[in-house]
């Protein structure tokens, strides 16, 4: 197979192309959450999501990132892709070890690369099947081809996706058929995602609400994604098959397609749910009205719910619940409970994606965060197998000599000071947090000087000031 | 026939009804709820959009410790219990005042809630003055008024009016002050500058619907002039704003 790496003017997507149509379209939200289960059963997959990602803790989070990041794959200008394909490298570089039975992984294997792609691709196809409206022989061929010329930015080369359909298809079922396992990644997607999903930025304030809409909606999901799965794959996972599902399954898709084509576009516009993720809500948006909705029912549920007098009853407990909070809000971005690299390489990631940093200040930033790991490992690991329970950090915490966190506000500091004025302006904040200023974080002129930032960052990391802005960086979602 | 858009009652002689019937003060206070109750029902009913209750004043803090928070208690019983009836009347409730530390918790909550959940109502808009301080309001207008650096000579009173909290309320028509007091006691005392005043003798807890009528038409009996020496037929007031 030859090297299609393209010429690097060329829109190798074409202006007509299907992908970047769907893409935008919010139904293939559907495509993707079936292509990612499909990804998590594959061995190496598994792992490395277990043992790297914050999906299932911030699955919101992730949720924005992957949006924004095939986006920028897709987008006709080179410089905007490649700068994306580079650091979509990076990260995934930093990700590779041994899971739990001792088998090695690689977040940069090249079989599971091709294996995501083609999960993808089938599910997009599943998806236009299952809407009523399946692509002709030509619209799949195209399609097959633009996923091939993905994975070929991706990754430099598309060797391990089969040059023809017929090819592919032949591929395709070998590796449902003895490839796949049932790992923990399933069942962690399937049975605790969708019933644990955190409320989305818009909802936030209002759990009672969101609780109770998700108690409904996460049931259907999962039999809607079940159904929606190859039989054989369904038959060697032994997923569970009730009735009425497939049919809840082809009314979700057809749904899908029928509000695609009939409502109005900026409806179904991957733009219009992305509102769902902006915590800010400063603009006025669709989901405003959301927001009120909820926020008056979530008002008349209060109100209806009988009440109650525990007050001023658990004072103390409050600092003790706390550093508790901290620990599962901020620190623990796996939600396993311990704090290990992982939780620490996925806070630098998303600092590293919010502020689209370049390769040098990345690495700045992840050594950083090392430095911070090396102490924390050095004070609290004290049994010494890699890993800070809870219980060591709220042991020790307070005794750390924090210049860890000194340097990681240093460097943070220089990578959002973008232009290196030794002042944080306005829109460099805004760039960080998404939200603006706090007036009294400020000096006189505006701006934000290098020792407020270090000091609030430190206070912040150490848990002894809350900081909103802090955590919609870190902590939400 | 005119009705009052805006009317207020300054809700007195809860304490002398229990006194009369020999019970605790706070009796008086868990009695005036009916009271309440039927005169949002009466206003709504006979077409006042505006109503504003005087339930606790800045100056009711110096009450004994256990009244106040009697009081408190019972305010946020009855928030909790008519919060859908008022609701579904398509009733619009807002608090006046309310920046005491000494509010409990519970019932800012419960009093916010109550707010966001009628937010949207617009039959008619309930405007509960607790912790409320005349006075107070009109400093804390002149204060937003410097902030904003308003050059003095374009301060007018339509102008200082937007700086005073909830400033869409339209001035006061009628207020009825029960138990024959005489006294504006700082109640929305920009809002009442023009306002007509009626002191029937009946004390809160046994005011009711028919009470309200009563004060309603000897609104309807008065002239009002705002000021002027001919004789002027509006009686709402309209005009002025």
């Amino acid at each position: 197979m030859s090297h299609t790496v393209p010429e690097e003017s060329v829109d190798v997507f074409g202006p007509d192309s299907i992908l970047r149509r769907l893409v935008n379209e919010a139904r293939w939200g559907l495509a993707v959450t079936r292509a990612t289960l499909l990804e998590a059963a594959h061995p190496q997959i598994g792992a490395a999501l277990m043992e790297n990602s914050t999906f299932l803790t911030r699955p919101w989070r992730r949720l924005r990132n992957t949006t924004m990041s095939s986006r920028r794959i897709l987008d006709p200008d080179p410089r905007v892709r490649d700068r994306e394909v580079a650091r979509l490298n990076r990260l995934h570089a930093r990700m590779s070890g041994t899971d739990a039975q001792g088998r090695p992984y690689d977040a940069t294997d090249r079989e599971a690369r091709a294996w995501v792609v083609a999960t993808l691709f089938e599910s997009t196809v599943t998806m236009c099947r299952l809407s009523g409206e399946s692509l002709d022989a030509e619209a799949m061929r195209r399609l097959y081809d633009e996923y091939r010329a993905f994975l070929a930015l991706i990754d430099g080369d598309n060797d391990h996706l089969p040059a023809t359909l017929p090819q592919f298809w032949s591929y395709y079922d070998d590796v449902i058929e003895h490839r796949l396992e049932n790992n923990e990644a399933v069942g962690v997607i399937l049975y605790r995602l969708f019933a644990n999903v955190p409320a989305p930025p818009v909802l936030r304030g209002h759990p009672a609400v969101w609780a109770m809409g998700r108690a409904v909606a996460a049931p259907v999901a999962t039999a809607v994604t079940i159904s929606s799965l190859p039989e054989p794959f369904s038959r060697r996972l032994a997923l569970p098959d009730l009735p009425g599902s497939r049919t809840l399954m082809h009314s979700a898709y057809l749904t899908a397609a029928l509000a695609t084509r009939y409502l109005p576009e900026s409806w179904t516009r991957v733009e219009f749910f992305m509102g769902l993720l902006d915590p800010s809500g400063a603009e006025a948006s669709p989901w405003d009205a959301v927001r009120r909705k909820a926020g008056k029912v979530a008002a008349l549920a209060r109100l209806l719910t009988p009440a109650s007098d525990a007050s001023a009853a658990d004072e103390s407990g409050q600092v003790i619940r706390s550093a508790e909070r901290f620990f599962t809000d901020v620190l623990d971005q796996t939600g396993d409970g311990c704090l290990r690299w992982p939780d620490l390489a996925a806070m630098a990631r998303e600092i590293a994606t919010r502020l689209d940093l370049g390769e040098r200040d990345e690495e700045r930033l992840f050594q950083a965060y090392a430095a911070w790991w090396r102490e924390l490992q050095a004070a609290l690991d004290s049994d010494g197998d890699g890993r800070v329970t809870r219980q060591e950090y709220a042991a020790a915490a307070a005794l750390l000599p924090g210049s860890g966190l000194i340097k990681i506000a240093d460097v943070l500091f220089d990578v959002t000071d973008a232009d290196d004025d030794q002042k944080i302006d306005a829109q460099e904040y805004r760039n960080l947090f998404r939200t603006a200023f706090h007036r009294d974080l400020t000096g006189g002129d505006g701006s934000y000087s290098r020792s407020a930032f270090v000091r609030q960052f430190v206070s912040f990391m150490t848990g002894r000031q809350h900081s909103s802005a802090y955590n919609s960086l870190l902590s939400q979602e | 026939m005119a009705v009052p858009r805006h009317v207020a009652c300054v809700m007195d002689g809860n304490g002398r009804w229990a006194t009369q019937r020999s019970l605790p003060r706070t009796a008086g206070h868990e009695a005036a709820e009916a009271a309440v109750m039927d005169v949002i029902e009466a206003a709504r009913s006979s077409g006042v959009t505006w109503l504003s209750l005087y339930a606790f004043s800045t100056e009711n803090w110096r009450r004994p410790a256990a009244e106040v928070d009697i009081l408190m208690r019972l305010v946020r019983r009855a928030i909790r219990k008519h919060a859908p009836v008022l609701h579904a009347r398509g009733v619009r409730c807002r608090f006046l005042g309310m920046t005491d530390p000494r509010i409990p918790a519970p019932l800012v909550r419960d009093i916010t809630d109550l707010t966001t959940l009628t937010s949207d109502n617009r039959r008619m808009t309930l405007t509960v003055a607790f912790d409320h301080g005349g006075r107070r309001d009109i400093v804390e207008a002149a204060r937003s008024l410097i902030r904003s650096a308003m050059p003095p000579d374009q301060v007018t009173e339509a102008s200082f009016a937007q700086h005073l909290p909830y400033s869409d309320t339209p001035d006061v028509d009628l207020v009825i002050r029960t138990s024959g007091e005489q006294r504006i006691s700082n109640f929305m005392l920009w809002q009442v500058a023009y306002a007509e005043w009626v002191f029937p003798q009946v004390l809160w807890p046994d005011f009711r619907a028919a009470h309200f009528w009563e004060c309603l038409d000897a609104y309807r009996r008065r002239q009002r002039r705002f000021g002027e020496v001919r004789q002027s037929t509006t009686m709402t007031g309209e005009g002025l704003r």
